[in-house]
């Protein structure tokens, strides 16, 4: 186009309209542009707020549990609490390969954990695209800190709370463990585990992307952990030691494989030792093949006690006053009630005839038993419902056989059977005067005892001193503890007289040493085979109960020891018997009780 | 331009320069600690609380230094003589980062796997905003020339010498560095100065047309960008969270809850390190959390008031090369604010494109705050009578179809 058409203004006039229009759109770009980042805006920041506000509550809100620290058990030595159950800060090392030094790292595990170093450095640092790695594990605070002082990038250490146990394997059946939740299994930590565990914290807060907590936010929280109690068992360490080994002697030098017993304070039932051999690591309680070795025999698992039982049958005629050691009864060496014929263990022709109960209790005749319970009944020719109803009035109501205990760690029930209900009443209560036909565990039959021996007085086993806060024991009161007079002073008098007799006459010969007053009563017992009384005697089970004092004073120890092995012979007598001397002088050795 | 008295300078365009780099340097002051304690958490780093407070202080330092440079000191006359040499200084500094990063060498900064960064003695340079400053100078330089010539819109005088120097530039900054950000600032100042230039519109649309097939096209074949683009769908549609959104729903929560108000300075949550780049490209999203609506829409109406203040000073230049490179600033400005912006509030995908005068990073600053003094020394030369200009350089008839006017010129 010509553009000599067009004059000086007029092109002048073209550009400015040119340029205005351009500009214009420009202008206009602007403004729409911004307009739609606005009203953008307004819905992302009015309308959707809340929306917002929600879902950045739900990435920046920290809910963190605060681990309550667990408290630790003590047992008491010399009158003072010493722990034997303690808690350790340990660290798993972490590492993230794309960040953190290889050499470094390296040369700070060489040299500080190395026994710790769980992982191949190379294989880690070879793995592609590999962000996180625990490289040690269990590490110690010390060396951990040394670790952290090298300074290197994207190191971590992450705290694990361990159980430590500086008797090692002492009590361990007693004790029980802390498994990898952190809950207590078995034993005192299983029982104790909510006293231990205490109660767990709670953290909200707003955090960063670490999860690091903010002092930004409105509503953060923070409900402090409650630690657990420090547990102060009335357990002596001293003597749970040595009686241990004591223990662990038996079971080597005999054909048994366990054995169990527990020692108490025969006045105030405060147990003194609680021994389980063998024994585990609670460190490492996975280690343990056979579940079995997590029990505590004394109070998990309820047994057939045998002629231990003889003393309470006694005990309640006597104290019915329908018996006296003098009272006699005619052995025949076997009885046959309800159609079964029941033997006495020992057959020997001098005691054949007319024998009085002295004599029945210190050779452990059955049928002697059998005639206490007669006695009870009011008829000496016969079991009665009388009779039957007596006995379990003593068993269950008094001995608080078959029955809780009460005693703060778990137990076992174990079963009396009703007088009454049931064929064959007569033979079952035959058999339960000399402990057979009913279930009882250590401790029940260890504080009935203690009962019979102390001048009659039951009173609740107890194996908590108190808690120990910031190093002073506070001493707790065993709620709903019982004590009962259940037997006159003369019975128990007479009773201990017995035992006495029982063990001058069978066992002294030189192993009790003069000065002491020393009673005692085995107890051999059949394992039932197939649902019946395996009357061949292949197996049993030895059980041995008594006491210690000073000649002339009432009784202050309580001990009962249980021996035994799968298929073996393991006799109340010799086996338990023995098993109880070397506890009864070792008991005595330990408290320095005065020969009198 | 010397028949024009010199006046006062644009005061809207100085102080909201000088505001934008105020505001930036209180956002850096509350959320720099943070920044310095996340990086210090993560890669165990040692990084002072007030680091990123003094490195933005010591920006907006180099920045004046730059911007009253272009302001009051340098002529634009005589940067305009520098237009070919500076645009083949700095596509030989692009190239030659592009052949070092090939080198592995060290003087090359990478990072996320983008090298784009010269590190020499500790201190990093980013020629791709040199790029930038070079083209807008280039562009108001060549096109002025092209105009006066009479050849805008001929192939071989204007179109083939253009799309040599933008493609080479396009390649070495998108291809090369893979920086698309600063891709979509280079082809906003390419089209931008090009409106202005007297370029018919038909050949404008249909090179914008093309342009944009081929941005389409590139982004089509790249499976990263493709990503990005996916990402943002998902974030726009409401979709499920994906590693790749990551990005953008944080920005989006940042922005989210600050609400009418905002949380306050200091009480950004999202800048403890949810919100990658929370002192770079992401500072919008942490002023939206900490200032609120109205303190975004304040930002966004000084930013505005620039660029519309802007292209006042480009109606009143009187020379053409002033008023191309005016609005090349402007182009500038408005595609890093518009797709900083339109990026954080899921509008667009996300580009890596800094939010000028407001993000933490040196280059980026010091060259923005040099091309705003270049346009505020040209506002000190505008005339609000004829553009004298027009009739007396322009030999030739501009575009083809503005035949009548006779509107008198206010």
């Amino acid at each position: 186009m010509p553009r000599t058409n067009y004059s000086a203004a007029s092109v002048d006039a073209n550009s400015i309209k040119y340029l205005r229009h351009r500009i214009k759109i420009l202008r206009n770009v602007v403004l729409i542009l911004l307009a739609i980042i606005l009203i953008r805006l307004f819905f992302i920041q009015i309308i959707e707020h809340d929306a917002w506000l929600a879902k950045a509550d739900e990435e920046h809100t920290l809910l963190e549990t605060i681990v309550a620290k667990r408290g630790e058990i003590y047992m008491m030595d010399e009158g003072e609490p010493v722990s034997v159950v303690l808690n350790q800060t340990t660290y798993n090392v972490i590492i993230d390969p794309s960040v953190t030094d290889k050499d470094g790292i390296k040369r700070a595990l060489g040299t500080y954990a190395s026994d710790y170093t769980t992982a191949d450095l190379d294989e880690v640092y070879n793995t592609e695209g590999l962000r996180y790695s625990i490289v040690a594990k269990n590490v110690p605070r010390t060396a951990a800190d040394k670790i952290a002082e090298e300074g290197l990038s994207a190191v971590w250490f992450q705290p694990n709370n361990q159980r430590v146990y500086p008797e090692g394997e002492m009590a361990s059946g007693l004790l029980g463990f802390v498994n990898s939740d952190g809950l207590g299994q078995y034993g005192v930590e299983g029982s104790f585990n909510d006293i231990l565990s205490g109660k767990d914290g709670l953290l909200k807060a707003t955090a960063d992307v670490n999860k690091v907590a903010l002092s930004i936010g409105s509503d953060n929280t923070k409900i402090p952990a409650e630690d657990g109690k420090n547990v102060v068992l009335t357990v002596d360490r001293g003597l749970q030691l040595g009686l241990e080994e004591v223990a662990a002697n038996a079971v080597a030098s005999t054909a048994a494989t366990n054995a169990a017993a527990i020692v108490m304070d025969s006045n105030t039932s405060k147990v003194l030792a609680m021994v389980n051999v063998p024994t585990y690591n609670p460190g490492d309680y996975g280690n343990v093949t056979d579940a079995s070795a997590y029990m505590n025999y004394v109070t998990d698992v309820p047994y057939e006690p045998a002629s231990v039982c003889k003393n309470f049958a006694f005990s309640a005629a006597i104290n019915e006053g329908l018996m006296t050691p003098e009272t006699t009864y005619f052995n025949e060496g076997y009885e046959i009630i309800d159609g079964w014929k029941i033997n006495n263990a020992v057959q020997s022709a001098s005691l054949y005839g007319t024998i009085d109960m002295r004599t029945a209790l210190s050779w452990s005749l059955n049928t002697g038993s059998i005639y206490a319970l007669k006695l009870l009944g009011g008829n000496p020719s016969a079991i009665n419902q009388a009779g039957r109803e007596k006995l379990y009035d003593y068993y269950y109501n008094k001995f608080r056989l078959g029955q809780p205990t009460g005693i703060e760690i778990m137990e076992e029930v174990g079963f009396i059977p009703d007088p009454n209900e049931g064929w064959g009443r007569d033979s079952v209560y035959a058999n339960m005067t000399f402990g057979q036909n009913l279930s009882l565990t250590m401790i029940q039959v260890a504080t009935a005892f203690s009962a019979v021996i102390n001048g009659g007085t039951y009173r609740t086993p107890t194996i908590i001193e108190g808690t120990l806060t910031n190093g002073e024991l506070i001493t707790s009161e065993h709620k709903d503890a019982i004590e009962d007079k259940i037997l006159s002073d003369d019975t128990s008098s007479t009773m201990r007289d017995l035992l006495v007799y029982n063990r001058t006459s069978k066992r002294a010969n030189g192993i009790d040493r003069s000065g002491y007053s020393i009673g005692g009563k085995s107890g051999t017992a059949q394992v039932i085979k197939n649902g019946a009384y395996d009357d061949t005697m292949s197996e049993t089970v030895g059980t041995y109960i008594g006491f210690v004092g000073s000649n002339g004073e009432l009784p202050k120890y309580t001990i009962m020891v249980k021996i035994w092995a799968e298929g073996q012979q393991i006799d109340g007598t010799q086996n338990a018997g023995s098993l109880f001397d070397s506890m009864s002088n070792y008991t005595i050795d330990y408290y320095k009780v005065q020969p009198k | 331009m010397s028949a024009i008295r010199k006046h006062k300078s644009d005061l809207v365009v100085l102080f909201s320069a000088l505001g934008l780099m105020a505001v930036g340097l209180i956002v850096i002051y509350a959320i720099g600690p943070m920044r310095a304690n996340v990086l210090n958490n993560t890669y165990g780093t040692d990084y002072d609380s007030d680091f990123f407070f003094v490195g933005q202080l010591r920006s907006v330092g180099l920045a004046l230094i730059a911007f009253f440079a272009a302001f009051k000191w340098i002529p634009y006359k005589y940067i305009n003589k520098f237009a070919k040499p500076l645009m083949i200084i700095a596509l030989i500094l692009s190239g030659l980062l592009w052949v070092l990063a090939m080198a592995h060498s060290s003087l090359v900064k990478c990072e996320l796997g983008e090298c784009r960064w010269f590190n020499i003695g500790g201190l990093s340079f980013q020629p791709a905003e040199l790029l930038k400053l070079a083209m807008v100078i280039y562009m108001a330089d060549f096109l002025a020339r092209k105009r006066e010539e009479g050849v805008v819109g001929q192939w071989q005088e204007f179109w083939l010498p253009l799309i040599i120097v933008c493609g080479l530039s396009l390649f070495l900054v998108v291809i090369a560095q893979g920086d698309l950000g600063t891709g979509v600032a280079l082809i906003a100042i390419i089209f931008g100065t090009l409106l202005v230039s007297g370029l018919s519109a038909k050949q404008y649309l249909i090179m914008l047309a093309i342009v944009l097939g081929l941005a389409v096209g590139s982004v089509i074949t790249s499976t990263h960008r493709m990503e990005r683009v996916t990402a943002w769908l998902t974030t726009l549609t409401g979709g499920e969270s994906t590693d790749s959104t990551y990005h953008i729903d944080n920005a989006m929560l940042a922005i989210g809850t600050g609400g009418m108000f905002g949380v306050g300075v200091g009480n950004s949550v999202q800048a403890t390190g949810y919100l990658p780049e929370s002192i770079n490209d992401s500072v919008f999203a942490i002023m939206g959390e900490t200032f609120g609506f109205v303190g975004l829409f304040i930002v966004i109406a000084i930013f505005g008031a620039m660029l519309l203040r802007m292209l006042k000073v480009a109606e009143g230049t009187t020379e053409s090369n002033e008023r191309i490179l005016v609005v090349g600033v402007f182009s500038w400005m408005l595609a890093q604010v518009v797709v900083n912006i339109m990026a954080m509030t899921s509008l667009v995908p996300v580009t890596g494109i800094t939010l000028p005068l407001l993000s933490y990073g040196g280059t980026s600053m010091i060259f923005i705050a040099f091309a705003i003094g270049l346009v505020l020394q040209l506002s000190c030369y505008t005339s609000r009578e004829v553009i004298r200009n027009e009739d007396i350089s322009s030999r030739r008839r501009l575009g083809g179809t503005h035949h009548t006017s006779s509107r008198r010129s206010s």
